[in-house]
Formats: C-alpha cells, structure tokens, sequence
C-alpha cells in the first residue's frame, strides 16, 4: 500500500471512529438519565415523536414524509408500556455493545439476541418496531447501530470504493469486477466512494432484468451503475443511491414493472416513505421513474394481465397521497385505473430478450434528460 | 235431560283424575315417577312444617325386578318424621280422591293430599298394587293400612289393617308404580339436591334404584317461622268469591218446626202457658234484651203473622220478600202460599230485614277482610258509590259487580298482609348456598313483601361466586314456595330478569362462576302453565325480583373489583419486579457505570397491600 492510501485509509477510520464516539456518547446519556432516574427512585421516563398517522405529514420543502411535533411519553410506571420499555432499553444497551464492538447484526439476529437476556419479544415484527422506536428516540438509522435488514439488494458497474468496516479499512474493490454483483450490505453502504466512470445510475425492481443488463453490458453501452433494488428498495440501498446522486453526482433513473407497485416503489426511491417518516436522509429527491408506464403499456402493446382487487384499491389509496397530485404520478394511476391492467417488465421478451435494452432503455433515457 | 245429568253425577273424583290424569303430571312414566316423588316428599315437608317439626325426609327408590328394561314397576316409598295422620283417617286422606281444599290464605308448597293421591291412583292403575301407609301420631304405635281405590265410588277398599308397636312418629307411604328411572333419575336427583338447599333446616336422603345413597345433612337447626291463615286482602277478590262471603256471613232465618217452636216457648217462660198473640209479643218485649237472635227473628215473623203458637205449628215460612214487603208462608191447613204484608214502621221489621240481609257493607267489609278498617271501609262506601249501611245481602247482582270493580280501584287498601307467607329468610339461605358452594363471594336479601293483584308475595334472592362453583356462566336455581322450579325455565320470568341484568356492569364478564337462587313466595304463585314450572311475568314480581338481583349483583360488584384491585396491584407488583431490574442491568452498562442503581425504593412502594 502506498503511503498516500495509508493517508487515506487513517483519515477514513477517523471520520468512522468520530460517527461511532457521536453515537456512543448520545446512547450512554440516554442511559445515564434512566440511571439517575431508578437511583433516585423515580421511574425512567422518555418522550418519543409519536409516529402515528396524525403525527406523520409531508414536507413540500423536503419532498418527504415527516414526522410532526406530537411525542408520546414513555413511563415505566405504565404497566402496559413497562414490557416495551425494558425491550428497548436492552435493545440500546445491544446497539451499544454491537456499536462498540464494531459488529453488525441483523434484524432477526436482534430477536434472537434478545432471547438470551430474558427480553421476550413474541416474534420478529415485535423487535423490528422496537428497533423503528429506537430510530424515533435517536433520530438515528438503524444502520448507525450496526443493524441491517437481511439483503437482497445488488449493484454492479464501475464504481471504486474503499472499506471502513474494521479489518478491511483502505480496502478498495471495483464493482464492476463480479458479472452477478455485489450485495448492498453494511460494508458497502459505509465505504468511501472513491470514483467511476459511470454517469448514471439504473435502478431496476427486478434481479431478472438486473442479470440481462449486466449480460447486455448496459453499464458500458449506457456508462451506467446497475442497482437491483429486489422489490422495495432497502434502507441501505436507498442510502447508497442517495450517496451516489449526491457524493458522485450522479442522475439515478427508476425502472419498475408496469403496476401501481411499481409505481410506488420509484415513489419511496425518491421520496421516502411513511413508516420512515422518522429519519430523513434517505431520499433521492431528484430521482426519475422512466417506465414501465401505463402510457407504455399502450405504446409499447405490451401484453398485461388484468388487475386485481388490491391493485386498484391501492390505486385509489395513492390518489389520496400529497405526492400523486400531480405530473407522471398522476396521470400514470389514472391510467391504470382506466386500464385496469398492468404489465411486467419482462413483458418485452414478447419482441425478443433484448428488446428491453435495444429499444425501450434507450428511448426512456433519452426521455429521461427532459423530464 | 235427566239421563245426560244422571250420567255426568256418576264421575266421581276419582274417576274424573283418572280420566285427567296427565293434567296432573302423570302422562307418562318418566314424569309419572318424578311427579310422585315430589308428590310425596312435598307432603312430608309440609307436614313437618306445620307442626313446626325439623323434617327428617327419607326417599327410596326401588325396581321391583332390576334386571327387567326401563319402563318397568318400581317401589316408591317416602318416610317422614311429621305429625302422622290419626289412624280412622288414614284410609280417606289416602283412599279417596278429596275435592275442594282448605278455605282461607297460606303459603303451602301444595293442596293436602290431592297430588299424592293422584300418585296412589297412577300406581295402582299401572302395577294394580295397593298402597301402604303407615302413620304413627303418638312414637309408640303405628297403624298400618293395605289399600286399594275403588276408583268409580271413590272409596278406600282396605285389604289389611294391623296396629304395631313403634319407636318413632310419622308416617310412611310406599306405592307401586310403573316408572322409568334411567330417563327420569337426572331430574329426580336435581329435585332432591334443590329442595335440600332451600330446606337447609331439613334433613333429606335418597336412595335411588341404583344403590347410590344421596343424603343432605340439615345445615341449620332452626325453621322459619310458620305462616298464619288470614282472611282475604280486597284486592285479590272476584265476585264469585264475594258472593261465597256473602252467603257464609248471612244469617238464616230458622226453621219453624216444633223444636224451635218449643226453644221459644221455653225462652219467653211460657212452656206449659198457652198465650193468645197479643199477651205473647207483650211478653216478648219485656224480655227482649235476653233473647237470641233466633228467637227474636221468630218473634218478628209472630209479629206479623199475627198468630199464636199453636197457629205457627200448621205453617211454614216460605220467603221474605223485602222489596214489597211481604212475607209468603205456606198453611198446611188449607195447603196453599198465602202472603201478608210487612208494615216498615214496624220494629220488628228492621230486625227481619237485618237478618235477611245481612250486614251493612262497611261491617262486611271491616269484619271480613284485612286491611280494611272502619274508616276506610266508610271511605270505601262513598268511592264506590254505596251507602255505608248498605245491606250486603240486598246487592243485586249488577252492585256485587260494581263492588268487585271499586274494590280493584281503590287506593288507599294498605298493601295485604304478609303474615300468611313463609320466606325462607336471609340467613337459612345463606348458610344454606355457603354450605352447598362453598363459595369465595355470597350475597343473599329477602325484599319486602309486596302484592300483585290482593296476592302478597315475598322474593328472596342469593348469589353464589367461584368456590367449589365449576360450571361456567349463570346457573339459575328458581322456587316457588319452596319447591324447585326444574322444568320450562325458558320462559320464565326469572331467567328473563337474569338474563336482561348486563353483568360485565357489575364486574362479572364473560362466563363467570355464578349461582343464583332465587325464591318467590306467595300466596298464588302467577304460573304461566297448568305444569306449575314458570312464573308469569307478573310487573310487580318481576319489578322485585329485578331490584333483589340489582342489590345483590352490586355487591358482586364491589367484590369483583376489590378482588380486581388486588389481583391487578399483584400482577403489577409481579410485572415491576420483573422489569426494573433488568431496565436497572441495561442501563448500568449503557450508562458506563460500574454499580447498578438502588431500584429498592420503586420496588418497595409498589409492593401490594395485603388484604383479605
């Protein structure tokens, strides 16, 4: 290693020690004032931003959901909150170890974990709203306490980076070196990126269509990163898009099947969600939904199927959402609900495999420049 | 005509009971031998109370040929410690269909004899057996009768009569019947369980065909007081029954035959003097003050006679017809009716037409009814249109009418006099539902007594929660008079009240263990069908039993949430001890300190309250 990338790497471990000694700090004032509190024979207490419906509103200036002013109190007194209350403070007392340690661990790890301190939480989706309660509380993802939710994520393209987690750190990697991709994971999200030659990046709902583009060489044809965001994008996932529009400067583009899923799946890319209306820093404001379009479906004569009951209910729900008032959102579920159809995005296989990628890709990105 | 009347004065009791026997509870053999249980075991009780005796009942239950299927004949025999009956009763009380019962209101759990009767006659008709009595008055001897019922003359045909020596009073029946356990038993078995609690005083057992013994034990030594016969409240009168007063408060006038005649002759001193008319009511008159009121009624018919002893032998008195004043008689001499006229100015003609018709109503009414005293029975008069001193005996039929109407109307009757009835009492009932439930919470009351329709009646309630209570959800135990209730509880108005009570308003959710007894007595149960097994819904009864069950559900209440307090103030205690410690653990290390805080204080002052 050359003295320069030694450099690097150090001022690198220092950037992620301080985040870590932040982190640290505010989990054991957090603790010292539940201490003081039993030592002086008060029951702890808390606030937390109530993370009801009436509590979660959308910010036009942060083109995301927010969570408003309201908190709830948290009392150990309360009987019916004394269980939750324990589950969360072992859960800061784990995300302390795990922060210290420098380990990271799964959502469903959490819930196993918990089982050896006599934390009983009755299943899985019991822990993960605890973990979400400690994001409330700290204003933190997750991922700053070393929890990740299980992969399914991937990117490939070429983009270097360089490791912080312990044991790689200076450690750098290109992506583009392994044809099925990298899984977005905790090391991914934390590394530095270093450069590409890429100037955009294709986020794709589909790990099918993610293998064609690879096949297809979509990153060299179109100089582009290709992210399989598997359905919903994960938290890390919308955090690494996020770090390469703003820290690469690069546009992010969104393709989806032809559905109101799809539809949303770009939505949450770009703007968050409402379960997450507690963090911020996760959105990608100024990434575009390319297709597949209801318009598409029509003139592209894309074969669909028709949908079902939930799909248009979900259309009808959208239509009540701040986001969906206006441009392509609203005209595209419109469109639906006039078709009552949708179309996957395997649906061009019906012109041939590379019909996605020889015709549709580059006319969208093409498109995609005025939108 | 006279064939049709001949043929219908040929049914005797008897036979009309036969030929209705399934009215009276006897339409087959399951119900027959259930029926005949309570028949006879309601006989014994009754008997022990009247002589204010601590009943000592004993059921056996025995198939005549075990290994024959149901239906088959079974030996029914109940024992009881009572009075006995007196032995040159014993073949009519228990050979002869008795019509007609006591006149006069009490609470008895049934009418004498005419249900135990009726069992006697469904034996005999099923197994054609006698039946067996044995009745000892005095503990030294008992007199045993074998009979059989001629059924068509309603007459004991007595096969055996024996005198032996005993050691204990009372009396023993025992009949053969065709009967059928194997579907009856459940019944019979929940008849005895229920009598013995709401007899606690009473000591019964059963011995059931099986070989199964089941025996309650008296709980309480002491019996309540027993219920007196009073006259009849107005309210609770029609005007047949006014009419039947009537007749029985009148005086008639008496017959003139030489008897009499010489009873007369005898009280005015004139046995061996033969007087004319006019030295005769000379003679009456300074004597008058002592004279009966017979003789005074003879006098005043003399009077206007105009006749002297001799003459009054050779007639007889045929009407008093008070409208016109004329007295009809009838001379066997010249054997024709003849009349004379009464002068009104007479005062013998008050003393005629006061015997004639009877007394005025405010006496009637003071004398013949309770509640009703001379104030309000003047009070009365002018409600309802009378004058006060209105003969009763001169009410046509449209003012017997009138009365019985003003009667129904008006207010100011004090509401009748419980005196007749006998509630079981608080505290019998208690002990009794503590000794059979063995439960964690009892509330019992006895209300007031109140009336529906002239008929006092009093509801004592109770209820039982948790204890030795296993079954889930309200079990309702229902009396009347002290018999239970077990058949067509669906309509009755005590599950009606139950049933509309919401218990989650008294703390008892979901299925809780509850027990609920409850008693009306009265002197005319309101049943809904002949089966005598549900109460109509009565508004006034069914407004007490509704307040008895809102007082004692509130009390259910008050435990409940006492006990809910505890409990909850225990589970928190639990929930703190479990929790604080580990907050304590946690926060230890996330706070970076190397003791865990003193979390003592916050446990200590929620540590519950014992109580209970």
């Amino acid at each position: 290693m050359s003295k320069k990338s030694d450099k690097k790497a150090a001022a690198l471990q220092k950037k992620a020690t301080e985040k870590q000694k932040n982190i640290l700090e505010m989990l054991k004032s957090h603790g010292a004032k539940i201490y003081d509190d039993l030592d002086g024979g008060q029951f702890p207490k808390f606030s937390i931003p109530s993370r009801s419906v009436s509590n979660i509103v959308y910010d036009k200036k942060l083109r995301q959901y927010i969570l408003g002013n309201s908190t709830a109190l948290r009392s150990s007194r309360n009987t019916s909150q004394l269980r939750s209350f324990t589950q969360l403070m072992w859960l800061a007392f784990f995300a302390n170890r795990l922060t210290n340690e420098k380990k990271s661990s799964t959502l469903r790890d959490i819930y196993y974990s918990s089982q050896a301190f006599e934390i009983d939480f009755e299943d899985q989706s019991e822990s993960d709203n605890i973990i979400v309660d400690l994001e409330a509380v700290t204003s933190r993802p997750r991922e700053d306490f070393h929890i990740f939710p299980e992969e399914r994520s991937s990117i490939f393209g070429d983009l270097n980076i360089e490791y912080t987690i312990p044991g790689y750190e200076g450690k750098s990697m290109n992506l583009s070196n392994h044809p099925d991709g990298y899984a977005i994971g905790p090391s991914l999200t934390t590394a530095e990126l270093v450069d590409t030659s890429a100037e955009i990046v294709i986020a794709i709902e589909k790990g099918g269509l993610f293998t064609r583009f690879v096949e297809e060489q979509i990153d060299k044809k179109f100089k582009s990163i290709i992210i399989n965001t598997g359905g919903q994008a994960p938290r890390s996932t919308r955090t690494l898009l996020k770090r390469l529009h703003d820290e690469m400067g690069l546009p992010v583009i969104i393709l989806t099947d032809g559905d109101v899923y799809g539809e949303h799946i770009a939505m949450v890319i770009k703007s968050g969600s409402a379960n997450a209306a507690h963090l911020r820093e996760l959105t990608v404001p100024d990434a575009k939904w390319v297709g597949v379009w209801a318009t598409d479906i029509e003139k592209y004569k894309l074969p669909t199927i028709p949908m079902t009951e939930s799909d248009i209910k979900r259309c009808y729900d959208l239509q009540k959402d701040p986001r969906y008032l206006d441009g392509i959102w609203k005209k595209e579920l419109e469109v639906f609900l006039r078709l009552k159809r949708k179309a996957e995005l395997e649906a061009f296989s019906k012109y041939g495999l590379t019909n996605i990628t020889e015709k549709y890709l580059p006319q969208k990105l093409e498109l995609a420049k005025s939108l | 005509m006279s064939s049709i009347k001949e043929k219908f004065n040929q049914i005797s009791p008897s036979e009309f009971f036969y030929r209705n026997r399934d009215l009276a509870g006897f339409s087959n053999p399951t119900r027959s031998l259930y029926t005949a249980v309570r028949e006879f075991v309601e006989n014994g009780l009754d008997a022990c109370d009247q002589k204010g005796i601590l009943p000592d009942i004993h059921l056996t239950i025995k198939a005549v040929d075990p290994d024959k299927p149901d239906p088959k004949p079974y030996i029914l025999m109940v024992k009881d410690n009572g009075p006995g009956i007196e032995s040159k009763h014993v073949p009519l009380a228990f050979g002869t269909v008795l019509y007609g019962s006591k006149f006069g209101l009490k609470q008895a759990r049934g009418m004498f004899g005419l249900g135990a009767t009726m069992a006697i006659l469904y034996g005999q008709i099923t197994t054609n057996k006698p039946v067996t009595v044995k009745s000892s008055t005095d503990g030294k001897t008992s007199e045993e009768y074998e009979m059989l019922l001629d059924i068509q003359k309603n007459k004991p045909v007595i096969l055996k009569h024996k005198t032996k020596e005993v050691s204990k009073q009372g009396l023993s029946v025992s009949i053969f019947l065709e009967g059928d356990y194997s579907k009856a038993g459940a019944k019979i078995r929940d008849y005895v369980y229920q009598t013995s609690l709401i007899t606690p005083y009473a000591t019964i057992t059963f011995d059931d065909p099986k070989g199964e013994k089941y025996h309650y034990p008296r709980i309480i030594k002491t019996m309540p007081k027993p219920p007196t016969i009073i006259r009849p409240h107005p309210y609770g009168i029609d005007v047949e029954t006014i009419r039947r007063m009537i007749v029985e408060s009148q005086f008639e006038i008496p017959t003139i035959d030489d008897a009499m005649i010489e009873k007369v002759r005898k009280d005015l001193g004139l046995s061996k003097k033969n007087l004319a008319f006019t030295a005769i009511m000379a003679k009456a008159k300074s004597r008058w003050k002592n004279l009966s009121r017979q003789v005074r009624v003879v006098i005043a018919l003399m009077s206007f006679l105009k006749m002297d002893f001799d003459k009054l032998s050779k007639i007889r008195i045929e009407d008093i017809d008070v409208p016109n004043k004329k007295l009809f008689y009838w001379d066997f001499g010249d054997s024709q009716s003849k009349s004379v006229d009464m002068d009104p100015e007479s005062q013998y003609y008050r003393q005629l037409t006061n015997t004639v018709q009877g007394e005025t109503l405010t006496s009637f009414l003071n004398k013949r009814f309770q509640r009703v005293g001379p104030t309000t029975a003047v009070k009365f008069s002018e409600f309802a249109g009378f004058k006060p001193e209105k003969r009763i005996g001169s009410m046509s039929n449209q003012e017997l009418v009138k009365l019985s109407d003003a009667l129904q109307k008006f207010d100011d009757f004090m509401s009748p006099d419980p005196s007749c009835l006998a509630p079981l009492g608080e505290e019998p009932l208690e002990k009794g539902m503590r000794k059979f439930f063995n439960p964690d919470f009892l509330a019992v009351i006895q209300r007031n007594a109140s009336a529906y329709s002239g008929f006092p009646f009093i509801v004592e309630m109770g209820i039982a929660y948790g204890g030795d209570i296993s079954t889930r959800g309200i079990k309702v135990y229902r009396y009347a008079n002290r018999i239970p209730l077990l058949y067509d509880e669906g309509s009755d108005v005590v599950l009606k009240v139950v049933n509309d009570i919401d218990w989650s308003r008294y703390k008892a959710k979901g299925d809780p263990p509850l027990v609920i007894v409850s008693h009306i007595c009265s002197t005319r149960i309101p049943y809904k069908t002949v089966g005598k097994e549900n109460v109509a819904d009565r508004q006034e009864i069914e407004k007490e039993l509704k307040l008895a069950i809102q007082f004692i559900a509130r009390k259910l209440s008050v435990f409940m949430n006492k006990r809910g307090q505890a409990e909850a103030a225990k589970k928190r205690a639990n929930l703190y001890a479990k929790y604080i410690p580990l907050i304590a653990q946690f926060c230890t290390e996330l706070a970076g300190k190397k003791n865990e805080p003193n979390i003592q204080k916050i446990l200590q002052e929620e540590k519950p309250i014992e109580n209970e």
